[in-house]
């Protein structure tokens, strides 16, 4: 029996847009991505790290600077890519912005922001996305990336945390008016994984809350790679029958 | 800075504050305020502060020097 070859979870021939491409979560997906044979639009606000990300891919893969905080930037940009690269078969949205505030010091400009990066870019790739002119005929499939946040409660987090949840209403929402057109939508809700963004927050923490952070997930913190290979998985048909799904993937963080 | 005491006398729940007063001394200080001043820092003034910063400025004015000097 020659099944050698047999891979299920391939991408070739397959392409897709992804957002957040930069670093982290985003670069991990686009690398794996790329080595399962899909072909890429890689998309972020940070040129240096896109170039570097996709030096790391496959040398036809695009990129594309965009301001996620602006609406309407993905429909300005991706019928046109798409009109050279070809039509999609799915998009990741994983570019996101934290705010840490508790609620006393919540700032309404700032939430918005965040909500528009986190949240209104994953509904308007979604709309671009489910058009016609932009997925391929037999369907496709939308990955967003949540948080263990959008699940359970945290302080100084209310701001991030509606951000995120926002997008498991999408998702169940979505799920059941695209799926008469083959498109599923499922959300994948990561625990802490070592990122830049991580990084970028440590100042609002004191000694030690590292290792509390540690603590609360049983299987330790998780790498970008670990939550590139769920949104593999949602991408290529070995989920074919997923839809409307929020998948922890979150080193046991929400089983306790 | 104009309106660092009102803004730091809202997330420390009190009417005014004057410069002299300590952050210890303030009922409602604990991580959740400190966390606050450190957004409010970032959004208003675009700074960073971090927990230790704050603690060591010991007083209404020593936060104010604090803000002061990351901003220069």
């Amino acid at each position: 029996m020659e099944n050698s070859c047999y891979n299920p979870i391939s991408l070739a021939g397959k392409k897709f847009f992804i957002s957040g491409a930069a670093s982290g979560i985003g670069r991990a997906t686009c690398i794996l991505l790329s080595k399962l044979g899909a072909d890429l639009i890689l998309a972020d606000i940070n040129q240096k790290g896109l170039e570097e990300t996709v030096s790391l891919c496959k040398p036809t893969d695009v990129t594309v600077v965009m301001d996620f905080s602006q609406s309407g930037v993905i429909k300005e940009h991706l019928s046109s890519l798409v009109s050279v690269f070809g039509k999609l078969s799915g998009c990741v949205h994983i570019a996101g912005k934290p705010y840490i505030s508790p609620l006393k010091s919540i700032n309404s400009a700032t939430a918005l922001e965040v909500f528009q990066i986190n949240t209104m870019t994953a509904l308007e790739l979604s709309k671009v996305f489910a058009s016609r002119n932009i997925s391929v005929d037999e369907g496709g499939t939308i990955v967003f990336i949540s948080s263990v946040y959008a699940l359970v409660g945290s302080a100084a987090n209310v701001g991030y945390s509606m951000s995120k949840s926002a997008l498991h209403g999408i998702t169940k929402a979505l799920s059941i008016e695209l799926a008469p057109r083959k498109i599923r939508v499922n959300c994948i809700a990561p625990g802490f994984v070592k990122t830049k963004m991580g990084d970028s927050i440590s100042h609002f923490f004191t000694e030690g809350h590292d290792e509390k952070i540690r603590e609360m997930h049983p299987l330790g913190l998780g790498e970008p790679e670990d939550v590139a290979n769920a949104i593999a998985f949602l991408l290529s048909d070995m989920s074919k029958w997923i839809t409307g799904s929020i998948i922890s993937v979150d080193g046991g963080f929400t089983a306790k | 800075m104009e309106n660092f005491y009102e803004e730091i006398a809202e997330l420390l729940e009190v009417d005014s504050v004057s410069g002299q007063e300590t952050l210890l001394s303030f009922k409602c200080w604990d991580s959740l305020t400190i966390l606050s001043i450190i957004a409010l820092a970032d959004d208003n003034y675009g700074i960073t502060l971090s927990t230790s910063e704050i603690n060591d400025s010991k007083t209404v004015d020593g936060l104010k020097n604090l803000f002061i000097q990351k901003k220069s």
